[in-house]
């Protein structure tokens, strides 16, 4: 698809992450709130759910909070019980707020023009192999 | 709308409700955090309250084992260590209340080992409100017969048909008995189970004279907050929901301030972070800012990062006083490191209370070895292989492993995409073990520190082996707020108190004595019996030796 390139999310939010009793919870919040449509458009359910994979023991839910240009995805059953029953060493989380942050995500390259996010960084594959032009 | 409500007399003798301004401190954000940093920012800043939540998830069940094991135990110990150097003093120069829900699974005890460094400091007339009525453990029966079945929110078990021991079960409580407990003049108010945001929402329905109106009008502790606000406050729900919003930005202590930012370069001295002040009005209006000596950084960015941390969906962020719409909030840089908080709805306050329980799993054990070498991670993997075979014969035995190093923070699905082919220089390979049967645990800790001869060449870094301990699992809930709320008390103790209970514990002591010194005589009686005596009052005391002469005399 030529009209679509892949971006390091960090060029277009930052994060935190954090427990809630079994399930992950991904703050994302947009690097400026007019980017809001792209971040939304870029780290869908089903993107989740293809990073994720066999972690996930329940639905992955993605909800907008456009006061601050954010979102919010929830892992539903993603740390293995949580709590003390996780057997994780991250069994709160927390890394992935910011390990999610160098993974590529895909944006519409003529939306991101208009709202002035950066191709710098782009590339045409989803690993960052092949740089655009 | 309950008739008949009037302005409270200290809104009437000329504060208007709006014009109150709360700085309230967040001094930390579970049992764990910096122990003395309060201290500091009760020096530096100018605070009218200072909230603290210790508790996580889990943290109360470890406490109510605690208390099991000593009745005088299960609170956040780390609370005298800062009120007795020097917190308690600034607390009573400055007039400054404590909200805190250090109580844990005791709150009682807290506030009378708090009421000792009162007195030690010579504060005799401190008043420290106890709140409990969190705590179900003991009504739990009476609940289940109810057809109260405490469903998981989670799996949907029902906790009345569990085989598991049930550790704790506290239900999250709101802000009503924190503002009633200061309306009746406590100094510091310690609780059990609250929610973390209603520890500065209690704090407001004080300062802006909602408490104080529910006194005047007789309204019981279990009518709605919103209720509470004097005549002629508008929309109540939403400056609750402003509240909230307040207390759940600074209830993590310096994560608001530029701990565990994604700005983490930007964060100017992380070795000395601050602490942050939320000034929060009567009429819902909100900046939050930091004491302002020390390292950090309070802007938009930082404070959106804990907006969204912990929280479902933000249309309904739910605390026992309001349900709160986070979708228009907007925040926004008003000057140097302070950030306006707007845009909060409140929607309802919630008929029910989350409950959150514990009960006992299985064992666990976790333990790492560090793995070098060329193909570091193909000698991990056969670390990891040889470590299960040696303990196929444990059937009940769950083991997870992670090579760290290896992208085990990266999510699963695209990491093999991702990672380098080329081997790390090294692999920590971390296990972490369950079983119901604890010996299986125990084989586990065995196992693991003899790799380091018997595996693969270039394995080290071993420690004592690991010891079981229980799992706990968690076991969120809901229940009507109506069968908790009437059981909630607010008990004001003061030094006074403590002395009366010091004169019972002196009565139990002289007893006590009493009847050693009668056993004392009894086993000196018995000759045979002397070895034990001997152990019990020492071989070699005077007096021992002395009435070991009377005997053989």
């Amino acid at each position: 698809m030529t009209s679509c390139a892949w971006v390091p999310l960090s060029e277009l939010a930052h994060g935190r992450s954090g427990d809630k009793g079994d399930c992950i919870n991904i703050g994302l919040v947009a690097h400026q709130r007019e980017w809001l449509e792209l971040l939304s458009a870029a780290v869908t359910p089903d993107l989740l759910r293809e990073w994720f994979g066999d972690m996930l023991r329940g639905e992955v839910r993605v909800w907008e909070l456009p006061g601050i240009g954010a979102i919010n995805c929830l892992l539903e059953g993603a740390l293995g019980g949580g709590g003390t029953t996780s057997l994780m060493l991250d069994a709160q989380g927390k890394a992935w707020g910011q390990s999610v942050l160098r993974l590529r995500v895909p944006v519409d390259i003529s939306r991101a023009r208009a709202l002035g996010l950066s191709l710098n960084a782009a590339s045409v594959d989803r690993f960052g192999e092949v740089p655009l032009d | 709308m309950p008739p008949g409500r009037v302005l409270t007399s200290k809104i009437e003798r000329g504060h208007a409700a709006e014009s109150y301004t709360a700085r309230i401190g967040g001094a930390g954000g579970f049992w764990g955090d910096r122990v003395l940093e309060p201290v500091e920012l009760l020096k530096h800043e100018k605070l009218d309250y200072i909230m603290f939540d210790y508790l996580a998830e889990l943290t109360l069940s470890i406490m109510a084992k605690q208390r099991a094991r000593n009745s005088e135990t299960g609170w956040a110990t780390d609370l005298v260590d800062w009120l007795s150097q020097g917190g308690l003093t600034e607390l009573q120069a400055q007039g400054v209340k404590l909200v805190t829900n250090a109580g844990g699974a005791n709150p009682e005890s807290c506030a009378r080992a708090v009421l000792e460094i009162a007195r030690n400091n010579g504060w005799n007339n401190c008043k420290i409100a106890v709140v409990t009525g969190d705590d179900l453990l003991a009504r739990l029966d009476f609940l289940f017969a109810d057809g109260h079945h405490l469903s998981h929110m989670e799996t949907e078990e029902l906790l009345s048909e569990t085989e598991a021991t049930i550790i704790a079960s506290n239900a999250y409580l709101g802000a009503g008995p924190i503002g009633a407990a200061l309306e009746a003049g406590a100094d510091l108010v310690i609780t059990g189970r609250v929610a973390d945001a209603s520890m500065l929402v209690g704090c407001m329905l004080h300062k802006s004279g909602w408490a104080a109106n529910a006194v005047e009008l007789g309204l019981s502790r279990t009518e709605k907050i919103a209720d509470w606000a004097p005549e002629g406050v508008t929309s109540p729900l939403d400056i609750l929901a402003q509240w909230t919003v307040a207390g759940h930005l600074i209830e993590c202590g310096s994560q608001v301030c530029g701990g565990n930012s994604s700005d983490w370069q930007t964060i100017p001295d992380l070795d000395d972070l601050a602490l942050p002040v939320a000034e929060v009005g009567a009429d819902g209006s909100v900046v939050i800012t930091r004491a302002l000596r020390g390292g950090g950084r309070v802007d938009r960015r930082i404070v959106a990062e804990q907006l969204i941390y912990e929280i479902g969906d933000p249309a309904a962020y739910i605390t026992p006083d309001v349900v709160v719409d986070l979708r228009q909030v907007t925040l926004s840089d008003e000057s140097h490191e302070r950030v306006t908080v707007m845009g909060a709805r409140g929607l309802s306050q919630p008929k029910d209370l989350k409950i959150s329980g514990a009960v006992e799993a299985g064992w666990f054990a976790a333990s790492s070895l560090l793995v070098s070498g060329p193909d570091s991670r193909a000698r991990a993997t056969l670390c990891d292989e040889t470590l299960r075979g040696r303990l196929d014969c444990c059937e009940d035995l769950e083991i997870h492993s992670e090579l760290v190093g290896t992208g085990i923070t990266l999510p699963p699905g695209i990491a093999i995409q991702m990672v380098n082919r080329e081997d790390p220089p090294e692999v920590l390979i971390r296990w972490a073990a369950t079983s119901h049967d604890r010996e299986e645990v125990i084989r586990f800790g065995r196992e693991v520190a003899p790799l380091v001869l018997t595996g693969p060449g270039g394995v080290c870094g071993y420690g004592a082996r690991a010891r079981p301990r229980r799992q706990l699992r968690h076991w969120p809930s809901l229940l009507p707020r109506e069968l908790v709320e009437p059981q909630v008390k607010v008990e004001i103790l003061t030094v006074a108190d403590l002395l009366r209970s010091t004169d019972r514990l002196e009565f139990i002591r002289s007893r006590t004595r009493r009847f050693v010194a009668r056993l004392q005589v009894e086993l000196e009686e018995r000759e045979w019996t002397r070895p034990i005596a001997r152990r019990i009052y020492g071989s070699d005391g005077e007096n021992t030796k002395k009435r070991e002469e009377e005997v053989a005399g």
